[in-house]
């Protein structure tokens, strides 16, 4: 898609510059705390919660927030609590996967496609163009349907989903620095196309790439949720956030308090990434905000 | 411009085709085929083979793909197994369903988002700023159907403002029709105003620092000229771009909005397509999507020029 | 000035909310006509010809205006239906049908034996696409060789071979009850129209995706005078029944408090609690002739030990587990002869034992070295989902590896259908005599994967207890088959499936009924 952008050349305003730092931190400050905490109670998960999430008790069954179950228990008799913690553990372990997944393939086939050009550039961005046209949960469900769905399979769905968005930014820089001079005078002293692309081309990449990796850490525990939800998510009773909300939906006026927890874990994880994203985008380059 | 158009749907082809050949292998790679649902726990292998023929699903695959691909060339996309109906009629019909939702909401929050946005950057860093893009994180960070399932509880069960049941279409009861869609409208419109507002914000901000604004201000414009002749044009373009690419998208992710609310819609077809192997009616689906959001796409790009007439279509 | 786009923002939120508020005040009610019965549906029908391009929800709205010969009565056996009588003769080759007289269609032309031939000659047309073709076409071994009509009002039968199934599967809802509709029904070029039967109402209009509509037959004969299922006193007593698609459960429910919706059907059981609690609505629920189950793999080379199969067996705590997936509402059975069925007796009532200690012998006995085992199951029937994890949780205690795999239906059910599975949380639908319970189960693995047990001598008491017509005899045969289900173990029957309605208490006469399907007939509202 053709993004014409503006040709004028910024002037920096200092005053507006030193302001927006000081708010910068904010952001980063908020935002940071809350994916530690986040990611704190994901690592501790793996180890340690509050009760069994996966044992059940009846005799505990759909009750509130008490002092012995913090958040309540589920339709099962299960801690909310130890879930929620267990939850955490998944969302990260398949977001932290999944970005690493798309990021790797997307870079790749980006840089290829934009150094070399040509047929080979034609095709790849007709299959990215094709990809992009699936909407991505649709895609995500026919693929888990054949492949099964389990924690493995939604991370190749969505990584699947996810990799062109990560192919055109790469693309989109590649294309964007290689007329410049010093990859010219790169060629011109001899150095090998391949010396080329990771010595000069691939660090510009970074930056933009960056920004775009953070905001994708939140649109796959969206996605996993929403895929959760739809009844296509990591299969139950293994916890995850969004499988949760799904169970929650039969006790929606029983129990509500089922459907609100996982969904205030899941806006707060995004709120957090959200506002350490704006800080990152920030500081790396105030003119990127157009990288979507 | 005939010929920009005309370049565009050319473009468009291969992406079209590569996409009808993905969904028809890979829905017959799922396993699980429409005769084994229809027939259930009460399927011997008489009546499956019986089934299956009927359904010509024991034709070796590009047979089949080619006797569908040349009922598509003629406008025809096949008849639904799930529910005996043609599959473009109603795919149709449930997309003007969903598009309703999408589109107002969409038109709603820009009315919203994009003002709201240049007021932010205006008075960055103030109070004002601070809450607009504070607000704007929030809503952006809560999942859509999380927000429905809240607004439902809410308005339709503990209010009884709203009726539950799905829907009814315009035609029918506009009064009517109208409840029904608020609560879709309103959960997407809330979504959608966090995104775009940080979007024209962006945009805003960009174009504030440069400097034929600081040359319109030395000029003497008052701000509110400044505001309206110079940042306003120039950043709504590729907040423009942001839109089409948010409509698009939205009509695949409606899905989730549709099963909360039980709105008859594209996306609620598309998924019970898919857990029904209702193959006709999921290739006519995606097809059809598909084909949206390349339509979408050339719109946005054509309706481009007009806020921005620097960019000129090539 | 920088004042205006704040205030237009603010203006904005003001204005949606005063939108809201006014939409409150002028909230319709949603009342229907005193007698429409509003009736849910969780998806549209697929054809209103019996029997053809059809399914559950498509038969329930269907065999309100159709009939055939036989239909089920309350208990779920066989009775004359358009029939007044039916005669066999003593080989059980011959079957002779004396109608009922001056039964009207809808269109006010009366049942003759000419209707009969009719409807059976098209049922029978290859090209047609009837759902029971196969049973009665020969392809399953048994064959009607000829209709015909003996005079105005009786119509002949001959097979090939006795088959006391015969009427019962004549009866089936699935087959549309083999209904004998008008050649009215069908259009000059052989297309269907819409069904012109003999039954209590007849079809107004099928809105498709929204509703259907049905008014009553005013010339409509009950065939008994006490209401019977399909075949006792069934009088249309509404002006109109109006079957209502509303697919998301928690909708359905919602309109059913706000009084939108008179009647519920197939509610999961975790609603009868909070339902039974509301003083607007009444609730009933039926016991059907269909079972859930734990089937087990028999060729799987961990499964393949019978001692770890028993084990198993004694492992679940199957009144807790009934309990709670039925959240009260049903009772453990370990025979897949179901509760509600005349042959359900003491000797089906024998099941499994729960017995930790037992279990823990028969683990180590059996050499089990800790193997996963994975149980399938899906989350589109809550009960089977819950049983998987319960049953998980049960056998984990004891010391065995079990794992739950979570598959869509689709996929499920292919799976079922290979046989590719090790423990597999399945529901089994709605037979009308236990034979065909048992032959569900029971078969030929090599030809047919999706049965899961083989044991010959199983199968030689299955095809006598198909062919016998004295019921004390197959009785017996019944008894040793379930007897061989709990000694082998092939699968573990957990329960009879129930069905959960509800209604508004202005609804009279309504109660869920053995098919899981609603009677609407001799029902009013006030």
């Amino acid at each position: 898609m053709n993004s014409p952008t503006a040709t004028s050349q910024p002037i920096a305003s200092t005053k507006r510059r030193r302001m927006s730092t000081r708010r910068l931190s904010t952001n980063a400050l908020i935002g940071g705390s809350i994916i530690f905490v986040v990611v704190a109670a994901a690592i501790i998960g793996v180890w340690w919660t509050p009760y069994d999430p996966l044992r059940i008790n009846f005799g505990a069954k759909l009750q509130g927030p008490s002092a012995q179950y913090w958040l309540g228990t589920d339709e099962f008799g299960r801690d909310v609590l130890s879930r929620l913690i267990a939850g955490a553990s998944s969302s990260v372990w398949i977001s932290t996967l999944t970005v690493c997944l798309s990021v790797i393939a997307g870079t790749i086939i980006g840089v290829l496609a934009g150094f070399i050009r040509g047929w080979t550039d034609r095709i790849i961005m007709a299959f990215i163009n094709a990809l992009l046209a699936f909407p991505g949960l649709l895609l995500a469900l026919g693929l888990l349907a054949v492949v099964g769905a389990n924690k493995y399979g939604i991370i190749l769905a969505l990584s699947l989903a996810y990799t062109p968005s990560v192919t055109r930014v790469v693309r989109g820089t590649v294309l964007s620095i290689r007329q410049r001079e010093f990859i010219e005078s790169s060629r011109v002293l001899g150095n090998s196309e391949l010396y080329t692309m990771v010595h000069h081309v691939l660090p510009n990449c970074i930056a933009p790439l960056t920004v775009l990796a953070t905001s994708m850490f939140g649109w796959v525990i969206l996605a996993e949720s929403a895929l959760s939800f739809l009844g296509l998510g990591v299969p139950p009773p293994a916890p995850t956030w969004g499988n949760m909300l799904a169970s929650a939906r039969p006790f929606l006026d029983q129990a509500p308090y089922l459907s609100i927890f996982p969904g205030l874990c899941i806006s707060l994880t995004l709120l957090g990434i959200n506002l350490f994203g704006d800080a990152i985008r920030d500081k790396l380059d105030p003119h990127m905000n157009k990288g979507q | 411009m005939v010929r920009f158009i005309l370049n565009r749907i050319v473009m468009a082809i291969p992406t079209l085709l590569i996409v009808s050949v993905a969904v028809f292998m890979m829905i017959r790679l799922i396993p699980g085929d429409p005769a084994q649902l229809l027939l259930g726990d009460l399927a011997d292998p008489v009546e499956l083979e019986s089934l299956r023929q009927a359904m010509g699903l024991n034709q070796p695959w590009p047979t089949q793909f080619i006797a569908w691909f040349n009922n598509v060339l003629h406008l025809d996309l096949g008849r639904s197994i799930s529910t005996g109906q043609d599959v473009l009629p109603l795919v149709w019909s449930r997309f003007l369903v969903s598009a309703q939702i999408v589109v107002l909401a969409v038109l709603f929050s820009s009315l919203v988002a994009v003002p709201a946005g240049i007021i932010a950057a205006w008075r960055q860093n103030s109070a004002t700023d601070l809450v607009l893009v504070g607000t704007a994180t929030l809503l952006v960070s809560i999942p859509t159907f999380w927000l429905g399932l809240l607004l439902l509880l809410l308005f339709a069960i503990k209010l009884s403002w709203l009726p539950v049941v799905g829907y009814v279409s315009f035609s029918e009861d506009a009064k009517g029709a109208l409840l029904y869609i608020i609560l879709p409208i309103l959960t997407l419109f809330l979504h959608e105003i966090g995104v775009l507002m940080r979007m024209a914000r962006a945009n805003a901000l960009e174009v504030l620092r440069l400097d034929y604004v600081t040359h319109a201000r030395a000029k003497g414009l008052s701000e509110r000229m400044v505001l309206m002749r110079h940042v306003f044009k120039n950043s709504f373009g590729p907040t423009w771009t942001l839109i089409g690419l948010v409509l698009g998208n939205l009509l695949g992710g409606i899905a989730v909005v549709e099963t909360v609310f039980t709105i008859p819609g594209l996306g609620r077809l598309l998924i019970d397509a898919i857990f029904a192997r209702d193959y006709p009616l999921i290739q006519g689906c995606l097809l059809f999507t598909a084909t949206i959001y390349v339509v979408v796409n050339l719109l946005v790009d054509l309706l481009y020029p007009v806020f921005d007439p620097r960019v000129t279509t090539e | 000035m920088e004042e205006r786009p704040k205030e237009r923002y603010k203006c904005c939120q003001v204005g949606l909310a005063a939108l809201l508020l006014s939409i409150g005040a002028v909230f319709p009610q949603g009342q229907a006509d005193a007698t429409t019965l509003r009736v849910q549906i969780n998806a549209d029908i697929r054809s209103t010809d019996p029997g053809i391009n059809r399914d559950a929800t498509t038969d329930s709205v269907v065999l309100h205006m159709v009939e055939g010969l036989v239909g089920y009565d309350a208990k779920g056996e066989t009775r004359p239906l358009l029939a007044k009588t039916v005669d066999v003769s003593p080989d059980g080759l011959s079957y002779t049908f004396h109608l009922r007289e001056n039964v009207k269609f809808h269109n006010g032309a009366t049942l003759s034996a000419d209707d009969v031939v009719w409807s059976w000659n098209r049922y029978m047309s290859p090209k047609l696409g009837w759902r029971c073709l196969p049973d009665f076409d020969g392809r399953k071994g048994f064959r009607i060789e000829e209709i015909k009509t003996v005079n105005e009002h009786t119509v002949l039968f001959t097979l090939n071979h006795p088959n006391p199934l015969f009427l019962t599967t004549m009866a089936r809802s699935d087959c549309g009850m083999s209904a004998i509709t008008h050649r009215d029904s069908v259009r000059p070029d052989g297309s269907w129209d819409k069904p012109i039967g003999t039954g209590p109402f007849k079809l107004k209009e099928w809105k498709h995706r929204e509703y259907i509509s049905l008014t009553p037959n005013a010339d409509y004969v009950s065939p008994g005078e006490q209401p019977d299922g399909y075949v006792g006193s069934k009088r249309p007593m509404v002006d109109e029944i109006r079957f209502l698609v509303i697919p998301d459960l928690a909708t359905a429910k919602a309109a059913l408090l706000q009084g939108s919706i008179d009647i519920l059907t197939r509610l999961p059981y975790n609603e009868a609690a909070e339902l039974q609690k509301n003083p607007n609505v009444s609730v009933s629920t039926s016991s059907l002739l269909a079972s859930f189950a734990l089937l087990l793999q028999t060729s799987d080379p961990t499964l393949s030990n019978l001692k770890l199969r028993q084990a198993i067996a004694s492992a679940l705590d199957y009144e807790q587990l009934v309990q709670n997936v039925t959240y009260g509402l049903g009772v453990p059975n370990n025979s897949i002869v179901p509760i509600s069925s005349p042959y359900y007796t003491e000797a089906e009532k024998k099941g499994h034992r729960y017995d930790l200690e037992h279990a823990r012998k028969l683990l180590k006995e059996s050499g089990y070295r800790g193997q996963p085992l994975k149980i399938i199951a899906n989350k589109q029937y809550t009960y089977l989902f819950d049983s998987a994890v319960i049953a998980q949780a049960m056998l984990q205690q004891v010391g065995i590896n079990a794992q739950i795999e979570v598959l869509e239906w689709g996929t499920q059910l292919d799976r079922w259908q290979k046989g590719n599975y090790q423990l597999m949380a399945f529901p089994y639908s709605s037979r009308m005599d236990p034979a065909l319970n048992f032959e569900t189960i029971i078969g030929d693995r090599e030809k047919q994967p999706r049965k899961v047990w083989d044991d010959p001598q199983a199968i030689e008491l299955l095809a006598q207890a198909t062919e016998e017509p004295d019921a004390q005899v197959r009785q017996a045969l019944f008894a040793q088959l379930h007897q061989g289900v709990i000694e082998q173990v092939p699968l573990i029957v957990l329960a009879s499936q129930m069905a959960l309605d509800a209604a508004q208490k202005s609804v009279v006469g309504y109660k869920a009924s053995i098919f899981g399907s609603p009677l609407l007939w001799e029902v009013s509202k006030k």
